[in-house]
């Protein structure tokens, strides 16, 4: 009988012991359902984005998932750049001046609080130009807007600053919308994770990996934002960002593509983002300038912003409203018996047609980016040129894109993509077309002479002499082959008023959003 | 049960190492993780200070046994992403998982020791038939679809729930269901297969001949014996799903340690990555062992092999 009831009981204590860890997994349950704190009033814009931030330190606001929740939301820089007019507006620096040809005096803002309630100074700006440009915390902007540039910032009085830099810097002020102000509390030797700013709004909550919430910052100086509050939420699929516009979970969901399903909720517009394919020249048979007309020739622009991703033709890699943008420069046409004549011509004299070019391509780097590839390689092949396709993830693509760049590959066409965020030739030209660029492969002497005389060059010489240099490139070294000028799209709620530009992807002003009543 | 237990345990410590030492090698052979964290033109300085800063300037020998050093001090290092914690971003991650695993375990164990006893108490019947066809079906249907599809359907075309997110009870269905269709279709295969063998058995008939009810028949004689393949099945899925619950989770945006291990893989960020295979082997030797003990409490066979 005893033995019996032992008997019994086993299996009893065996689904038990189950049941009961299965019930203790999921009686933790509350833990994530249900203990969201966010009341989502109509108050609360709730925005979505494809990816959380990975800090919301300011001096990496050049970096997207940065920038979109930090730039003009939580912290404002001295100046700002109008995306629509490509003009410098004032923002916490009211006017600016050149005094010599190293140095420039700002007039501050008045009365500027921050979110703390320590009042803005010319001591603050001065410290958060030198934080950001101190290579110690090796700040992101540092790299991307000052590179080599030494900068020295001194506080006049409270609203006067005064800013030298070793070399003639035409566009300092320019560089300075990047620089991000802090109080002089801020961590000068650690990146930060959550700031203090001037902003329309301050940093209310960061539940990791759930959300972000902003909320109205009473004391700003300019004019009060429509909503008390933002939420943040990110989603990294594109149909579900659509859904949750769609479904009235999100007022506005960014970063999506045309098969999203966004409907008429979706709004287009113009980025600032390039796609090109930056050619090796320096490996045989892209080493022949008559290949890579070819390969320009060869690419169908028209068939593949119709058909494969969002965009319009372009045949530069800066887009209007940026400084050297030349409008003479125009899409290469497609033409694939020119292009077949050339590769023709190239073989008939002796360059070798036949080696393998490689493709590195960057999943993701685009909408449907690795069918951009086949229609590109198919144009190719039907050249007459040997192509095939590699598809990498970022760090791997990465090593491709930047020098050193790895050995023994053969000839390559790297897919790429270049956003000029900064609105001034001098942030893509060196970098990607000089010699010795981070980004380029090849260069020439003529070339780079041409962008060294435009980066000394101020007003409209500037542009002038920008706009010559991309020719020279187009027309000389054909280094590149530039397919689109990327088009953006964003679902926007019926409630909410947004006229985004070509600055949204990299800097969402809550601000700009209002209620549609 | 305690030799049992203590072998298990020790038998783990050398596939956990090697699971270690595995993930430790292979994410450094990935590339420099200084291309995506320093901007595009970042000088060679800017480079040798973030490798100084992080030991990548070691050999890889030196991080491996520094690492091992840092573990055995509970310190899981920090992630190159965030700056924070690896240790406080798994640990913030994996109840998120284990939850959701856990409820999409017990559904599905639930409803397919129902279906797949009644499927199994009348083989060949139109009953069977129909609930083979659809477990079949369920067993083989890709998680993204599905996932999308329910989105589509029930959030975006009917509006009865939210398309993602954690917020609220009916944020947890459509996870819960994605991740349950699979396990789901196998689990009422093998309960139906054990259970029509199970029933044909001698005891059965010997029950039946000493007048049970049928509902003692098939719940307390056959299924106690049909149990042991069932839950050998059922460890397995639960193991797979604490792994790869990754295309729910990023779908859903669920806040779980599949979401983090895809992020830190693409992000190569070792500290986290690291930490999250590591806190996840540990989980699944812990579940391989709840498996075990229940085997044990099933069958006398075993506890007496385990006890040899």
């Amino acid at each position: 009988m005893c033995t019996r009831s032992i008997a019994r009981r086993r299996p009893q204590r065996a689904a038990g012991v189950l049941l009961s860890a299965l019930a203790l997994l999921a009686g933790s349950a509350c833990s994530v359902a249900g203990a969201d704190p966010i009341g989502e009033g109509p108050d609360t814009l709730r925005v979505v984005l494809p990816e959380e931030p990975p800090t919301l330190e300011p001096c990496d606001a050049s970096l997207t998932a940065t920038g979109r929740v930090t730039r003009a939301n939580i912290t404002e820089a001295l100046t700002e750049r109008d995306p629509s007019t490509g003009r410098l507006e004032p923002a916490l620096a009211v006017k600016w001046t050149r005094t010599s040809a190293t140095s420039w005096t700002f007039t501050l803002r008045p009365g500027v609080t921050f979110h703390d309630g320590s009042a803005f100074t010319a001591a603050a700006a001065a410290f958060s130009i030198r934080r950001a440009t101190d290579s110690a915390i090796e700040c992101n902007v540092d790299g991307y807007i000052f590179s080599d540039s030494e900068v020295t910032a001194r506080a006049v009085d409270d609203s006067t600053l005064e800013v030298e830099t070793a070399e003639p810097d035409p566009i300092l002020p320019l560089r300075l919308s990047f620089v991000e102000v802090v109080p002089t509390s801020t961590n000068p030797k650690a990146r930060v994770r959550e700031p203090v700013g001037t902003g329309p709004y301050r940093l209310d909550e960061w539940s990791q990996g759930r959300f972000l919430r902003l909320k109205r910052y009473a004391g700003y100086w300019g004019e009060a934002p429509d909503y008390a509050a933002a939420k943040y939420v990110w989603r990294a699929e594109g149909s579900v960002r659509a859904a949750m516009v769609t479904n009235d979970e999100a007022d506005v969901a960014i970063g999506l593509a045309p098969e999203d399903g966004a409907g008429d909720r979706a709004v287009e517009f113009v980025t600032n983002e390039v796609s090109y394919l930056r050619m090796d020249a320096t490996r045989a048979p892209l080493n022949d300038i008559r290949i890579r007309q070819a390969v320009n020739y060869a690419i169908d622009r028209e068939g593949l912003v119709t058909a494969v991703f969002a965009g319009r033709p372009s045949g530069q890699l800066v887009s209007k409203g940026v400084t050297g943008h030349n409008p003479r420069i125009g899409p290469w046409p497609y033409d694939p018996d020119r292009a077949k004549d050339l590769v023709a011509q190239a073989r008939a004299d002796g360059v070798p047609t036949g080696t393998t070019v490689t493709i590195i391509g960057r999943n993701g780097i685009y909408p449907k980016a690795a069918e951009a590839m086949e229609v590109v390689q198919d144009g190719l092949l039907k050249a007459g040129l040997k192509v095939e396709i590699k598809m990498l993830d970022v760090n791997a693509w990465l090593e491709y894109l930047l020098r050193p760049f790895p050995k023994n590959t053969g000839p390559t066409l790297l897919q790429a993509q270049h956003g000029n965020q900064a609105g001034d030739a001098a942030f893509t030209m060196g970098q990607i077309y000089g010699s010795e660029g981070a980004q380029s492969s090849y260069g020439t002497p003529a070339l780079d002479a041409a962008i060294e005389k435009a980066q000394l060059a101020s007003g409209t010489e500037r542009q002038k002499a920008f706009a010559q240099a991309f020719a020279r490139q187009n027309d000389e070294v054909v280094r590149d082959a530039v397919m689109a000028n990327m088009t953006g799209i964003l679902a926007l709620s019926p409630d909410v008023r947004y006229r985004p530009d070509s600055a949204t992807s990299d800097e969402m002003r809550l601000a700009d959003m209002r209620r549609a009543d | 049960m305690f030799t049992m237990l203590r072998r298990r345990a020790v038998s783990s410590v050398v596939p956990l190492l090697v699971v270690v030492l595995g993930v430790f090698f292979l994410a450094r052979l990935t590339g420099d993780p200084a291309n995506l964290y320093l901007p595009l033109s970042a000088t060679p300085e800017m480079r040798a200070d973030f490798a100084a800063r992080n030991g990548f300037d070691q050999p890889l020998v030196t991080q491996f046994g520094d690492y091992l050093a840092q573990v055995a001090r509970l310190d899981f290092g920090e992630s190159l992403r965030t700056a924070q914690p690896a240790a406080e971003a798994v640990l913030r991650a994996f109840p998120a998982t284990l939850q959701l695993a856990g409820w999409t375990m017990l559904l599905a164990l639930v409803g397919a020791v129902v279906i797949g006893s009644v499927a199994a108490y009348r083989p060949n019947s139109a009953t069977d038939r129909i609930a083979s066809f659809l477990s079949s079906t369920a067993a083989s249907v890709p998680d993204f679809w599905l996932a999308i599809m329910g989105v589509l359907v029930f959030a975006v075309t009917l509006g009865w729930l939210p398309t993602s997110g954690t917020n609220g009870g009916a944020a947890w269905i459509l996870p819960v269901a994605t991740l349950l269709v699979r396990p789901f279709g196998v689990l009422v295969q093998v309960v139906r297969g054990a259970m029509v063998s199970a029933l044909s058995a001698p005891y059965v008939k010997v029950a039946r001949g000493k007048g049970a009810s049928e509902a003692r028949v098939v719940f307390g004689h056959a299924l106690r014996n049909a149990a042991a393949p069932v839950l050998t099945v059922a460890g397995d899925l639960a193991v797979g799903l604490v792994n790869g619950a990754v295309v729910v989770e990023t779908i859903f945006g669920w806040p779980g340690i599949g979401k983090l291990m895809i992020d830190s893989v693409l992000q190569r960020d070792f500290a986290v990555l690291q930490a999250a295979v590591l806190v996840t082997a540990l989980a699944i030797f812990a579940l391989n062992i709840l498996v075990d003990v229940c085997h044990a409490l099933l069958d006398p066979r075993v506890r007496l092999r385990a006890a040899a």
